[in-house]
C-alpha cells in the first residue's frame, strides 16, 4: 500500500504550548479521511500543523516519502499540499478574477489562463462572479472560491477545514460530491465537517480526536457505527430512519 | 482677497501635498503588508534628500540624476533595514517595532547630524531658481520637477499594485495573511518588496523635497509625522485615500501658512488628525483597518 502522509507522534501547537499530543496516522494515496472531534478537540490545529501554520513541537511528518516537519508552508504547498482553512479565508477586496490570478502566484505565468479557464469551468458560479470583489459573495460562494484557489496548484493533498460550514443544505450535498469528484482524480482529501453523518458517508476512514489526541481510528464504516461514537458525534446529525436503523 | 496670491499658494500646496503622499503611501503600504509603524520612515527620506543634495554637484547639478541616486541610496538603506532589523519582527508586533523603529530613526538622524552638522543645506539644482509663468502665476522648475515625478510614480505605483503579481501580492498580504499563506505565499519575501517600494517612494520624496525646502537632520521627523495624520486622516488607508488626504492637507497648509500666522501651518495637519479622530475613532490601528488597495 503506498501512503501520501503519515504523522509519527506529532506534537504542535502554538506559542509552544501544545494542543496536538502524540497524534499517528497515515493516510493512503487517493482516499477521503474524516477528522472527527468536538468543538476546541484540535482538528484545525491537527491541519495546521500538516500544513505547517501552527507551532512544530515534536513528532515526524512524512509526505510522498520526505520528511516535511521543519518546512514552511509555502514549502509545503510547493511540494503539492493544499490548505483551505475553516472560515473565510480570501482577499476581500479583490475582485474573483484576482484571488483566482492570486491562487496561480507560484505558477509559470503561461499557465495562469489554462488553469483558470478549467477551473471557471469546473466552477460556473465563479464566471458569473468574476468581476465581483471576494467580500460582497455569499459565505458559500466564497467558500468555493477559497476552494478553487487552493485547486488551482493541483496538490495531491487537500485539506480542507469545514468546507460546507454557512452553507444551505442543498448545497452541502454538493460539497460532498465534489469532494467525491477530486478523490477520484487521484486527490487525497482530509477533510473536517460539522456535518460528520455526510463526510462519514463519503469518507474510506475516519480519526476520532479528543483534546488533542487520536482517540479512534478506522474506516467510516467501523466509526460510523461505534456506538460512543454515534452517541457523542452523530446524534444530533442524524435523520430519523437513520436513527431507527 | 487677490485670486493670484491665492492660486499661487494653492499650486505650491499642491506640490507640497504630492511629496507628503510619498511617503505617507509608503507607510500605510508598510503597515498593511508587515504590520508594523515604521517610525524611521522620515530618516529613509532624509537619506534620499542627502544623497540627492551631495549627488547633484557631482552630476553637474542634473536633477534626474540626482533622483536616481537618491531612490537608490534610500532603497539600500531600506533594505538594510528590513533585513537587519524589521524581519526579525514577527507580524503585527506593535510594540518592538515601535520601539525598534523610533531607536533607529533616533540613530540616524543623529549620525546625519554628525557627518553633515545640522547646519541647513541650501540645494541647489540645474533649474536654480529658474521658473514658469502659468497664467498669472509663477512655479519654479524644481517645483513642477517634484509634482511631474510624484504624478509619475502615482501612475507607476497604480499599475504596480493592480496589474502585477508582484504589486497584487502585497494587497493580498496585508487583505489578509492566512489566505496569502493558503496561496503558498512567502510573506517575508513581499515585506521586503514592499520596504524596497516604500523606500524608494522615499527617496523620491527626498529627491523632489531637497531643492524646494532646506535640507537639515529633522526634515524627516517634520514630514513623518504629517504623514501619519495623513493615514489618519486619509481613513481606511487606501492608496487613494492617503493621496487625497496628503494633497488636500498640503493645499491647506499652505494657504493657512499665506492668510494667517504661519505658526498655524505646523499645527493645521494634526487639529484636522484630531477631529478625525474624535469623529472616526476607527483610526489607523483599527484590526484589518488599514488595507493597501
Ligand atoms: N491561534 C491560536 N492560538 C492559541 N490557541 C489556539 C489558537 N487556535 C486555536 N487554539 C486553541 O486550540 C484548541 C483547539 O482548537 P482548534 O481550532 O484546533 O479546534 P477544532 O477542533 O478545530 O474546533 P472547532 O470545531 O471549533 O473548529 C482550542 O483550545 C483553541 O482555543
Ligand atoms: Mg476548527
Amino acid at each position: 500500500m503506498e501512503y501520501l502522509l503519515e504523522l509519527t507522534g506529532l506534537t504542535a501547537g502554538y506559542a509552544g504550548k501544545p494542543i496536538i499530543h502524540d497524534v499517528s496516522f497515515r493516510l493512503e494515496k487517493g482516499t477521503i479521511t474524516t477528522f472527527v472531534g468536538g468543538n476546541g478537540a484540535g482538528k484545525s490545529t491537527l491541519m495546521r500543523a500538516i500544513y505547517g501554520s501552527c507551532d512544530h513541537l515534536g513528532g515526524g511528518i512524512i509526505f510522498d516519502g520526505g520528511q516535511i516537519e521543519d518546512k514552511t508552508p509555502w514549502e509545503r504547498y510547493e511540494l503539492g499540499i493544499g490548505f483551505v482553512p475553516q472560515g473565510r479565508c480570501n482577499f476581500p477586496d479583490m475582485t474573483v478574477s484576482e484571488n483566482l490570478k492570486m491562487g496561480c502566484y507560484t505558477l509559470p505565468r503561461n499557465e495562469h489562463r489554462d488553469r483558470i479557464d478549467a477551473m471557471l469551468e469546473s466552477f460556473p458560479m465563479l464566471s458569473r462572479k468574476i468581476k465581483e470583489k471576494a467580500g460582497n459573495l455569499s459565505g458559500g460562494e466564497q467558500q468555493v472560491l477559497e476552494t478553487a484557489m487552493v485547486l488551482l496548484s493541483e496538490p495531491s493533498l487537500l485539506l480542507l477545514d469545514e468546507p460546507s460550514l454557512g452553507l444551505a443544505p442543498k448545497t452541502q450535498g454538493e460539497v460532498f460530491d465534489f469532494v467525491k469528484r477530486i478523490a477520484a482524480d487521484g486527490v487525497t482529501v482530509l477533510v473536517v465537517e460539522q456535518n460528520v453523518h455526510g463526510a462519514l458517508l463519503i469518507s474510506d476512514k475516519a480519526i476520532v480526536l479528543e483534546m488533542g489526541r487520536k482517540f479512534l481510528e478506522g474506516t467510516a464504516e467501523e466509526v460510523r457505527n461505534n456506538p460512543n461514537i454515534r452517541h457523542a458525534y452523530l446524534g444530533g446529525n442524524l435523520s430519523e430512519e437513520e436513527v431507527s436503523e | 482677497m487677490d485670486y493670484i496670491y491665492f492660486l499661487q499658494l494653492t499650486a505650491n500646496g499642491l506640490v507640497i501635498g504630492l511629496i507628503y503622499a510619498l511617503i505617507a503611501v509608503g507607510l500605510a503600504l508598510l503597515f498593511g503588508v508587515l504590520g508594523i509603524v515604521n517610525f524611521a520612515h522620515g530618516e529613509l527620506l532624509l537619506i534620499g534628500a542627502y544623497a540627492m543634495a551631495l549627488a547633484l554637484p557631482a552630476f553637474g547639478l542634473a536633477y534626474m540624476p540626482g533622483a536616481i541616486v537618491a531612490v537608490l541610496t534610500a532603497i539600500i538603506a531600506g533594505w538594510f533595514i528590513y533585513e537587519i532589523f524589521l524581519s526579525k519582527l514577527g507580524h503585527g508586533e506593535f510594540e518592538r517595532s515601535i520601539l525598534i523603529t523610533m531607536g533607529l530613526s533616533i540613530v540616524i538622524l543623529n549620525g546625519i547630524q554628525y557627518i553633515f552638522t545640522a547646519t541647513p543645506l541650501l540645494v541647489n539644482t540645474e533649474f536654480g531658481y529658474a521658473g514658469v509663468n502659468i497664467g498669472d502665476i509663477r512655479v519654479a522648475w524644481t517645483r513642477i520637477a517634484a509634482a511631474v515625478l510624484s504624478a509619475v510614480t502615482f501612475a507607476a505605483l497604480y499599475v504596480l499594485l493592480n496589474y502585477t503579481q508582484i504589486g497584487r501580492a502585497m494587497r493580498a498580504v496585508s487583505q489578509n495573511r492566512d489566505a496569502a499563506l493558503m496561496v503558498g505565499m512567502q510573506p517575508r519575501k513581499i515585506g521586503r518588496n514592499a520596504v524596497i517600494l516604500a523606500a524608494s517612494l522615499c527617496g523620491l520624496a527626498g529627491a523632489a523635497v531637497a531643492p524646494v525646502q532646506l535640507v537639515q537632520p529633522y526634515l524627516g521627523q517634520f514630514l513623518v509625522f504629517k504623514a501619519f495624520a495623513i493615514i489618519i486622516i486619509g481613513g481606511m488607508g487606501s492608496i487613494e485615500g492617503a493621496v487625497f488626504a496628503a494633497i488636500a492637507l498640503g493645499i491647506i497648509e499652505s494657504w493657512i501658512g499665506g492668510f494667517f500666522p504661519v505658526v498655524w501651518q505646523e499645527a493645521a495637519g494634526f487639529l484636522i488628525m484630531i477631529t478625525v479622530l474624535l469623529l472616526k475613532p476607527s483610526g489607523l490601528f483599527s484590526r484589518g483597518g488599514v488595507r493597501v488597495g
